[in-house]
């Protein structure tokens, strides 16, 4: 049966008719070349290039950058493209999260008149991949105490120290790292043919394995003067970015969650135990109204701030809250519609297992679940409790 | 070179369809969807159009909703979206007076649809039009090009394929293509959006009686319900099945 997105209280019809056909596109391409496919990529482990060509191909990478040959789409769109891709598979949504969101952004919002020309229309027609490298070794949550430093020399700039965790890193062609100058983060372009430069991929993941996940290692790593991002310094620069992916994933997480309850529903229809299909009895009805209530939360969620994001009237915090709460609810909705599928709920013929231990990753990238709730704590009391310093 | 493709929207193939009061329900139907093989035409002038520099008019009969369709038409690279506006029913020869009128209109060249719509299946439209035009007309073809001033069809034939030549104003209707409709991108919806869409009245086409039906649809039913299936467990039931498949439903 063709997929039917759970949309209960119509929120789509909300949508401009652009974003509507923007929707259908993305939908039609995810059915057709991407759930076919998406199973034998995990099993090995792969990012179908196939994909980066067809996502630059419709145009959707850095959706609502304007200029430099970029799509120019509102906010509200990019959403409804992660959370198209997502229903996918949150690997897929990683990948476009990261190419529009973390490594186009910074160029198109910190980046120099040279800088933008250069890389965005190669970016955005999906022929150069980035990456973001922020996270090291010792420092996820608390990126500000990284280690990874520049030291200007002549006319370059020498970047020593690692990354890890880096979506697409091994497949880049351009990393955007951050990394202390003179004590100050700043923004630096890598390109993946830089002396001193390595991007070996991580193996063995158990989650996002259809998205390619690396450590960036820096040796005396040498970049022209002009690769330094002028325009911000600071984690306000990589916050920026985070911003902009984060609420993607807002949007992202209600389509694993589609997703799921749609396989759990078709199969709670069709599983007959004691002489009836499943789905008749009460407990089964709880767990799918459950889900029904908490997607028809989320999805208004995530429509609300994308009119926050293209009014422009909004604060961290209110992106802190949705991506907590849809990848949250997205996790359970996972988790539950695993149980609902039985003992086939751990086959790769049902997506349930795959999205769920997707969201794991989804659950702690981008500012961990926790960490979303000491900003939103912050906000409520004004006081930080991220450490003990005052 | 003007090309025009006929479009006919109609219920998406997976959407459910009601019928009530001898009637398909419309107002049920979910998802509306161009018909399949109208799509493979539209592919078919999308190549003419870049092959020959030529100019694509979408044209679409029917009630408001086929604007959509009309516009995910330009997202794709028609230039000129013609929504001829009617609702209810129609007539096969009201529809085909229509389309002929508006062709004319147009100065066109040669006009591309599909076989049959996946709704009616009546594959009365192509021929229909072309007749009204006084048009050469190829059906059930898979691939038309233009070469040398000619049109220059492939279609099924008694041997496998044939190729056929024409000239002057032809008609098209395809079968399966040989390639599918391209998908949009963002940069052709935006486009899309743009693109002003010519709504025509029937009564301002300066057709005379074509408000008269001479075909008209009486009633519409449901398929009959499917017999449940059987299900048979163990070997001992073996005989029972031969049984069933050799005198119940004869395949054996
Ligand atoms: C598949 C995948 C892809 C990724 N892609 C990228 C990428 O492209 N670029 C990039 O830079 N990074 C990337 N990351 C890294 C990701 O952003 C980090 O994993 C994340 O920030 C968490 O850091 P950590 O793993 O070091 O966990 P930690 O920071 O060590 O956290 C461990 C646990 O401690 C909790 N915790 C931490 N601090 C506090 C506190 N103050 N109070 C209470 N609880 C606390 C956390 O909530 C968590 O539960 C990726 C990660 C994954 C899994």
């Amino acid at each position: 049966m063709g997929y039917e997105a759970l949309d209960f209280y119509e929120v789509d019809s909300l949508l401009s008719d652009e974003e509507r056909m923007v929707r259908d596109m993305v939908r039609d391409w995810v059915d057709e070349e991407v759930i076919p496919k998406i199973e034998n990529a995990c099993r090995e482990g792969v990012f179908p290039d196939e994909w980066r060509v067809a996502l630059g191909e419709m145009g959707v990478l850095g959706a609502p950058l304007k200029g430099y040959e970029c799509p120019g789409l509102s906010y509200t769109a990019y959403g409804v493209i992660c959370r198209e891709l997502e229903r996918g598979d949150s690997g897929l949504r990683s990948f476009a999260s990261v190419q529009g969101s973390l490594a186009m952004y910074p160029i198109w919002d910190f980046g120099s008149e040279e800088q933008k020309n250069y890389y965005l229309p190669k970016m955005a027609s999906g022929e150069w991949i980035g990456c973001f490298g922020l996270t090291e070794p010792d420092y996820g949550s608390n990126p500000g105490d990284m280690i990874t430093k520049a030291e200007e020399v002549g006319d370059n700039y020498i970047l020593n120290g690692a990354k890890m965790w880096i979506t697409n890193g091994t497949i880049a062609d351009l990393a955007i790292v951050w990394a202390k100058l003179d004590g100050v983060i700043r923004g630096f372009i890598v390109e993946k043919n830089d002396p001193g430069f390595s991007a070996p991929e991580m193996k063995g993941k158990h989650s996002l394995k259809a998205s390619v996940t690396s450590e960036l290692v820096f040796q005396d790593c040498k970049i022209p003067k002009n690769r330094i991002l002028p325009g911000v310094k600071g984690l306000r620069g990589p916050f920026s970015c985070l911003n902009n992916a984060r609420f993607g994933i807002s949007w992202g997480a209600v389509g694993a969650a589609q997703a799921c309850f749609h396989s759990a529903k078709d199969y709670a229809m069709s599983r007959i135990q004691f002489d009836h299909p499943i789905a008749s009895y009460q407990l089964v009805q709880n767990k799918l109204s459950w889900m029904l209530r908490e997607i028809t939360k989320a999805q208004l969620l995530a429509y609300h701030l994308g009119q926050k994001k293209d009014s422009g009237d909004w604060i961290p915090e209110h992106i802190s809250l949705a991506k907590m709460n849809n990848v949250d609810i997205a996790l359970e909705i996972a988790r539950v519609a695993r149980d609902i599928h039985g003992a086939n709920g751990i086959l790769d013929e049902y997506p349930v297992m795959r999205h769920m231990a997707n969201l794991e990753s989804v659950k702690t990238y981008e500012g961990t679940h926790d960490i979303h709730n000491l900003i939103l704590g912050r906000y409520i009391t004004g006081i930080q409790s991220f450490t003990r310093g005052i | 070179m003007n090309i025009a493709v006929l479009l006919k929207q109609v219920p998406d193939t997976t959407a459910k369809i009601n019928v009530s009061n001898g009637k398909v329900d419309e107002n049920s139907v979910s998802k509306w969807s161009m018909s399949p093989y109208d799509e493979y035409a539209l592919e078919s002038g999308l190549q003419m159009k870049e092959a020959t520099g030529g100019v694509l008019i979408a044209i679409a009969c029917g009630p408001e909703r086929n604007k959509k369709m009309l516009t995910d038409a330009a997202a794709v690279g028609a230039d000129t979206l013609i929504h001829i506006s009617v609702d209810g029913i129609l007539d096969s020869i009201q529809v085909q007076n229509f389309l002929a009128a508006v062709i004319k209109n147009n100065e066109v060249d040669v006009v591309l649809c599909g076989k049959q719509a996946a709704d009616t299946n009546a594959g009365s439209t192509g021929p229909g039009v072309a007749e009204i035009l006084d048009a050469a007309c190829v059906t059930m073809v898979s691939e038309v090009s233009f070469i040398e001033n000619k049109f220059i069809s492939v279609r099924p034939s008694i041997s496998g394929t044939e190729k056929v030549s024409t000239n002057g104003l032809s008609v098209f209707t395809f079968d399966k293509g040989v390639s599918e409709l391209r998908r949009p991108n963002v940069r052709g919806i935006m486009m899309a959006k743009k693109k002003v869409i010519e709504t025509i009245k029937p009564e301002n086409l300066g057709l005379e009686g074509s408000d008269s039906e001479r075909v008209l649809l009486k009633a519409q039913n449901s398929p009959p319900e499917k017999e449940p299936g059987q299900i048979f467990e163990g070997v001992g039931e073996i005989p029972t099945i031969i049984s069933k498949l050799r005198n119940e439903a004869n395949v054996i």
